[in-house]
């Protein structure tokens, strides 16, 4: 029953209209979890304590929308060798259905061995691999859905079913933010395109409406509705906003038992600290040479993605809690979704993040960020070690066993954990769910998973749902 | 969850002679016998028993559940004193002190009081009983059934007040009474601007006009406001905010989610019939029946049929992996829906296991679930769509209960209506087009001529070449002889909507599945109501027997007829609530959609009973009922908190005043378009509009713009009930005012206070458009100096006549904005509307 005794039903609270008066709300958050704000008119953003000592602060979250091949990039399967065009009995499940053979199509790469750990990486990531040792591995992830929708909102919610709220929402209810200048969970597309079910991406379903991810924008004006329109100047804002805080004040006089009121008066200045601050993050002048070229910035192929990556540091510095970057958009092979030609599709998405994502890591590293930030590398699922088609190399959906991995706070560098069989066609050894995953990414950011709960439709809600899932204890430092 | 006892016990307090304490007691505060099971259980129940129950395991050691174990204490001793009640370590908890208790949140203050009543009387219990024991399967017993909600509705004495010059009708003496109890008084009533504005918000969700406002202030007959009331009621527009309620209630949306978003054709059918069907004030226990079991009734109507497409609101996966598991979700969101919407139930939780709070074991949500066992997967096209309209005459045996057509022949007469209903819409569309621009330029007798079709072909050619150009006037003679023809050959069945569809007259066996897989099935069920909610004695349901040709199993009509029937304990008093809390900002019942041990319970039990005994009594119509709460004092009251009422009752429990709200984000979208003088109202019902969408929002679509159609810029200025739900995209200036995530239920709104709002009022290109339409309008009276126009900014916006120093301030902004930042005038009075948009008097109410 502990689920019933925890930090719930605050928000059923503010649902069901208490949360107006300051004074109400005083009552109802004075428990430890939130006591830090009980003074202030209600902020859910507020920064709140963890349920015990985070190893990290922030999230990084390198989407790699479509669906990267796990046995052509970090999952070395040499008895695939030599096998190309073999047909062998395995039993797949994809968008072309269940499959109970197929052609093998060899990997298109070269593996090699690095660092102290001689990890097996793959031509695709040169720069990367040189990190292996920062970085943990694991090759037994599984998931519901071998379909993409359903599939991305489980690696993005929990669930296959859209309508519940992205780990970037939780992470934020749950430890709210440090920069209240800055939105908490901020979402940055590949500029080729959304992913498939757009919003559903980011969103805070059931929770209120703060805890959903921002877009971000990595050049112009990054906020929806942040910069002033064209024809008006800073002073000419500041008029405005003067006045109409004078009509307002004025207004809240006539109304002192009301906090909501100061309240929308307060987010009016803090919105105009939003419009400097969230453009000084994106404003990347000062930045040196040096550190531009180490994303990558200086070669077309990985400027966009790496300059991404590099907005993705800056946002860590001003205490953004949870980025999620995506590699891929739109449809086909503008992202990892290799149905056709595999050696094209891979060459292009693990040419444009490689760099950028090594430069990450160096940056983070020798800024000593590293330490407090943890990265999480991987898409919505892997790929099947056999063709899609008669022809080509192109393989379907594989969400029976994929690689992800992660580096940073509180995670074991050098590490692997779990396998697949010897082609990569499903996790044997130590499989893992999604749950898993979201549950180390909220264990190791301070939230115990089974109390990080929200109470809606009668039930106490959890990121890893009802029946609650595990950290992965084996990466974990 | 250890941490908070730790705190709970850390202070040791010796309270000595416990095993004797009941026996030295001296003279606690009496109470009545009842006191213990009315009073206090429920609160035990919801609140306590969870951890300090009768298990196994109980928190810090403290079992709550008997007098004898409470009075033992927890691990680190005991939590009662009877010698000294009010420094029991327990009165320190629920009081939130150096303990906290419950550690999820305060008690309501009445609540509170209760309990420390009940320490102050010695802890009197039921007699040794005990009562918690929600643990495992829950217990469905004469305790469990004697819940409150559960209970039947009982018409309560109207209580006496002192002060009954404030009681204009029963709901006041049930206000007044609680309040006089607590020594309290009601907040004097508010101004009579405030109040319209109240009014017309909560009736009809748009502002009244300045004009209004000052024709009520000059009326001083008798029932000024009463006429008021009755004209808002009886105004379209009613329905089209109430229906706003409901459909966020029923998860509506206009497509299905996931990958391909796809849209589901007329669900727009269906917000209209919840217009109308508030509008006409149709019977609430109808308005059930329809969307439950349109297709079962003995009366079967294009709308009845129409109503069913509450069952294909939801998100549908048209390539799940599980294609099994997805049926049953899509069984899951009927069963969780409609029990939270009519019934203030979360029996969907019960789909895995046993309820853990609530007496529903997983039985009762499979007997539950089977009632809808013979829904057939959503899909596109006939799969969701049926015939609603026809030649009844012909299709004899197709739409008639009891029949079974042939099913192929139906569908194609489906899908040939449907393709015959998209042309006839069409060429109406662009017909329409070419009228409204020519309308518009015709002086007044004409303009008003050419309403009457036999006048517009003379009208063209009169203006032949000036108003309208040749072409345009051939399209418009094409296009109408095509009408012409299509009228001909209209097929016989007229129209089809997204509604229910069975697969024929036995529905699928269900079992218990075990934690909700569909693969281990269990027991087998039959159809069963909520165990809870009906007597123990209960015989076995009887599904009357189909016809071997009908359409349906006729399971949803039995449950249709339960939940609205007059006796049902939950539907009257859910129902009751919802209509409070859209008046009042927040239920009887906070939680309106969970009336179960996790709810909150009702803070004015016997009101809540009185309004849900007059809803039956009323037969089941609303206006009555939303009538008595307007007329009320108890709804006049204004917003003013007095010192005491502050103290003693914080949160407003007990209803001293009226509490302040923001407005909804449909009502300020709509108030912004309203004082601009921009909303179109013409629309009634019809297709969803698609209001622009900035490029940076559009960006996060796979395909950017994919599923958001065009509108007219005067189509876009319909209310925000009308605009489009697309599941992965909404409307920014909605999305960013709490308009919920339409995947699931919402019973009651956020209301948030955000910068995105801010940035969405003062930068954003709605807010831009909507200014420099105001500006223009405003202008129009182009003698008018800055201070009238910003004083009629005010006037608009405020809906009073501003004072002097506002409109002082308004016009200084304007002078300085024209000296200091060289702007014209006209840009000058722009951005004043901008502010004026921004004004915290115009976004919420009194």
């Amino acid at each position: 029953m502990k689920n019933f005794c925890g930090n719930t039903r605050r928000e059923f609270i503010w649902q069901t209209g208490a949360g107006f008066t300051g004074v109400a709300l005083a009552g109802m958050l004075e428990d430890s979890f939130f006591k830090a704000q009980a003074a202030q008119p209600f902020n859910p953003l507020a920064p709140k304590k963890p349920h015990h000592n985070p190893k990290a602060t922030s999230v990084i979250f390198l989407y790699m929308y479509g669906g990267p091949s796990h046995m052509d990039t970090f999952d070395y399967k040499p008895a695939m060798n030599g096998m190309d065009g073999k047909t062998i009995e395995v039993k797949t499940f994809g968008r072309g259905g269940k499959k109970n053979s197929g052609r093998i199509v060899e990997p298109r790469w070269k593996f090699k061995q690095y660092g102290q750990s001689g990890k097996w990486v793959s031509d695709l990531f040169p720069n990367l691999a040189k990190h292996v040792d920062d970085i943990s591995f694991i090759h037994s992830m599984t998931a519901d859905s071998p379909i993409h929708g359903s599939a991305m909102i489980q690696m993005n919610t929990g669930k296959v079913q859209s309508g519940a709220p992205c780990m970037g929402s939780w992470v934020n209810y749950g430890l709210g933010s440090e920069n209240a200048n800055m939105p908490g969970f901020v979402v940055m597309l590949d500029p080729r395109g959304g992913p498939i079910s757009g919003a559903k991406n980011w969103s805070s379903g059931y929770m209120p409406a703060q805890y959903e991810g921002t877009l971000f924008r990595s050049q112009g004006s990054p906020i929806l509705d942040l910069s002033r329109r064209a024809d008006m100047t800073d002073p000419q804002q500041r008029r405005i906003l003067d006045t109409l805080s004078q009509y307002n004040a004025q207004h809240a006089l006539q109304n002192k038992d009301y906090s909501a009121l100061n309240a929308r008066i307060a987010s009016y200045e803090l919105a105009y600290r939003m419009q400097s601050s969230a453009p000084e993050a994106t404003d990347i002048s000062n930045e040196s040479q040096k550190t531009q070229s180490l994303y990558g910035m200086d070669n077309p192929k990985t400027a966009v993605f790496g300059r991404q990556c590099l907005l993705a540091r800056r946002l860590v510095e001003r205490g953004v809690r949870f980025i999620q970057l995506y590699s891929g958009g739109a449809h086909n092979d503008d992202n990892w979704d290799a149905h056709g030609d595999l050696e094209k599709n891979h060459n292009l998405h693990a040419g444009e993040t490689d760099q950028p994502i090594a430069g990450l890591l160096t940056d983070l590293k020798q800024r000593g960020l590293l330490n407090s930030t943890l990265i999480i590398w991987g898409g919505e699922f892997g790929r099947q070690p056999t063709a899609e088609y008669a022809k080509g190399s192109g393989r379907d959906h594989n969400a029976y066993g994929f690689t992800m991995w992660m580096a940073g706070g509180g995670i074991k560098g050098g590490t692997t954990v779990g396998t697949t069989d010897e082609l990569g066609s499903k996790a044997v050894e130590k499989p893992f769910h999604v749950k898993n995953l979201h549950a180390t990414v909220l264990d190791r950011m301070g939230l115990d998973p089974e109390r990080l709960t929200y109470f809606y439709g009668g039930l106490d809600q959890k990121l890893v749902g009802v029946e609650g899932a595990e950290p992965i204890k084996e990466i974990m430092a | 969850m250890l941490r908070f006892f730790n705190n709970f016990f850390y202070v040791t307090l010796v309270v000595s002679f416990l095993s004797n304490a009941y026996v030295f007691s001296a003279e606690p505060t009496k109470v009545s016998p009842d006191f213990f099971e009315k009073e206090v259980q429920p609160i035990l129940q919801a609140h306590c028993f969870s951890c300090h129950g009768a298990e196994k395991k109980v928190k810090g050691g403290l079992d709550m559940s008997s007098r004898e174990a409470l009075l033992k204490g927890g691990d680190n001793g005991a939590v009662v004193s009877i010698e000294k009640p009010d420094s029991s370590i327990m009165v320190d908890a629920i009081r939130h002190g150096e303990r906290k208790m419950p550690p999820k949140g305060k008690l309501p203050s009445s609540q509170i009081e209760i309990l420390e009543k009940w320490i102050k009387a010695g802890v009197p219990y039921s007699a040794g009983k005990v009562v918690a024991k929600h643990h495992g399967p829950p217990k469905v017993d004469a305790e469990a059934r004697n819940f409150w909600s559960y209970k039947p509705v009982k018409n309560p004495a109207i209580p006496k007040v002192k002060n009954q010059a404030w009681v204009k009708n029963p709901i006041d003496a049930f206000i007044l009474s609680k309040l006089e109890q607590n020594e309290l008084t009601p907040a004097l009533p508010a101004e009579k601007t405030a109040l319209l504005r109240r009014l017309y918000f909560n009736v009809i969700g748009l502002p009244p006009t300045f004009e209004e406002v000052e024709s009520f202030l000059r009326d001083d007959s008798p029932d000024a406001y009463e006429k008021r009331v009755d004209n808002l009621l009886n105004s379209r527009h009613y329905g089209e905010h109430w229906a706003r309620h409901w459909l966020d209630l029923v998860r509506y949306a206009e497509t299905n989610s996931f990958e391909r978003d796809g849209i589901k054709p007329n669900a727009w059918k269906y917000r209209d019939y919840v217009i109308k069907s508030f509008n006409s004030d149709k019977p609430y226990n109808e308005f059930i029946k329809e969307q439950l079991a349109g297709d079962e009734l003995e009366k079967i109507t294009r709308d009845s049929l129409v109503a069913t497409a509450y069952f294909r609101l939801g998100i549908w996966d048209d390539e799940p992996a599980d294609r099994d598991l997805a049926y049953f979700d899509q069984l899951d969101d009927i069963v969780s829906t409609t029990g939270q919407t009519f019934l203030g139930t979360t029996i969907g939780c019960a789909r895995c296991h046993d309820h853990k709070i609530d007496p529903f074991p997983q039985k009762d949500y499979y007997r539950f679930m089977a009632f809808f066992h013979g829904i057939n997967s959503y899909g596109n096209g006939p799969a969701s769509q049926r015939v609603v309209d026809g030649d009844l005459q012909d299709l004899k045996g197709v739409i008639n209960p009891g029949r079974k057509p042939d099913i192929k022949k139906l569908q194609e007469l489906e899908i040939k209506a449907q393709e015959h209903e998209r042309l006839s819409n069409d060429i109406n569309r662009q017909i329409g087009r070419i009228e409204d621009d020519f309308r518009a330029k015709l002086p007044g007798g004409q303009n008003d001529d050419f309403k009457q079709d036999i006048h517009k072909p003379i009208l063209f050619e009169k203006h032949l070449g000036k108003l309208v150009t040749v072409e345009e006037y051939k399209r418009w003679k094409d296009l109408t002889a095509k009408r012409e023809e299509l009228k001909k050959t209209r097929p016989l069945i007229r129209e089809t909507s997204l509604a229910v569809i069975e697969q024929g007259p036995k529905a699928r066996e269900t079992f218990i599945l075990t934690r909700g897989m569909p693969a281990a099935k269990g027991d087998k069920v039959e159809p069963g109501f909520p165990s809870v909610m009906v007597s123990e004695n209960i015989p076995e349901l009887k599904i009357p027997e189909q016809d071997p040709t009908a359409r349906s199993s006729g399971r949803r009509k039995v449950v249709a007829d339960w939940i609205a029937s007059d006796s049902n304990p939950l539907t009257a008093r859910v129902m009751a609530n919802r209509l409070w809390q859209f008046q009042f900002g927040r239920g009887i019942v906070r939680s309106s959609s969970n009336f179960g041990y996790m709810g909150t319970p009702p803070t004015h039990p016997e009101l809540l009973d009185y309004l849900a005994s007059q809803l039956v009594a009323n037969g089941w119509k609303l206006k009555p009922i939303q009538r008595m709460i307007l007329t009320s004092n108890a709804f006049k009251m204004g917003s003013q908190v007095s010192p005491q009422a502050a103290m003693k009752d914080p949160e407003n429990d007990l209803l001293s005043h009226f509490d302040l709200r923001r407005l909804t984000a449909e009502e300020l979208r709509d108030s912004i378009l309203g004082v601009s003088g921009n909303l179109n109202l013409k629309k009634v019902d019809g297709p969803s509009i698609y209001p622009v969408i900035p490029r940076e929002v559009l960006a996060g679509q796979s395909v950017p713009g994919s599923g958001w159609g065009k509108s007219t810029p005067e189509e876009a200025a319909s209310r925000s009930v009308f605009v489009f739900v697309k599941r992965s995209l909404a409307l920014p200036i909605l999305q960013v005012f709490d308009a919920p995530d339409p995947d699931s239920p919402c019973a009651s709104r956020f209301t948030t206070t955000q910068p995105a709002q801010a940035l969405a009022l003062i930068n954003s290109e709605f807010a831009g458009e909507q200014a420099k339409i105001l500006a223009a309008d405003v202008a129009k009276k182009s003698s008018a100096s800055p201070a009238d126009k910003v004083s009629e900014i005010l006037r608009r916006t405020l809906q009073r006549q501003p004072k002097p120093d506002e409109i002082e301030r308004g016009t200084t902004f304007v002078k300085d904005s024209m000296n200091k930042d060289s702007l014209n005038e006209e840009d000058a009075i722009r951005r004043f509307c901008l502010i004026a948009f921004s004004l915290n008097e115009f976004i919420f109410l009194n």
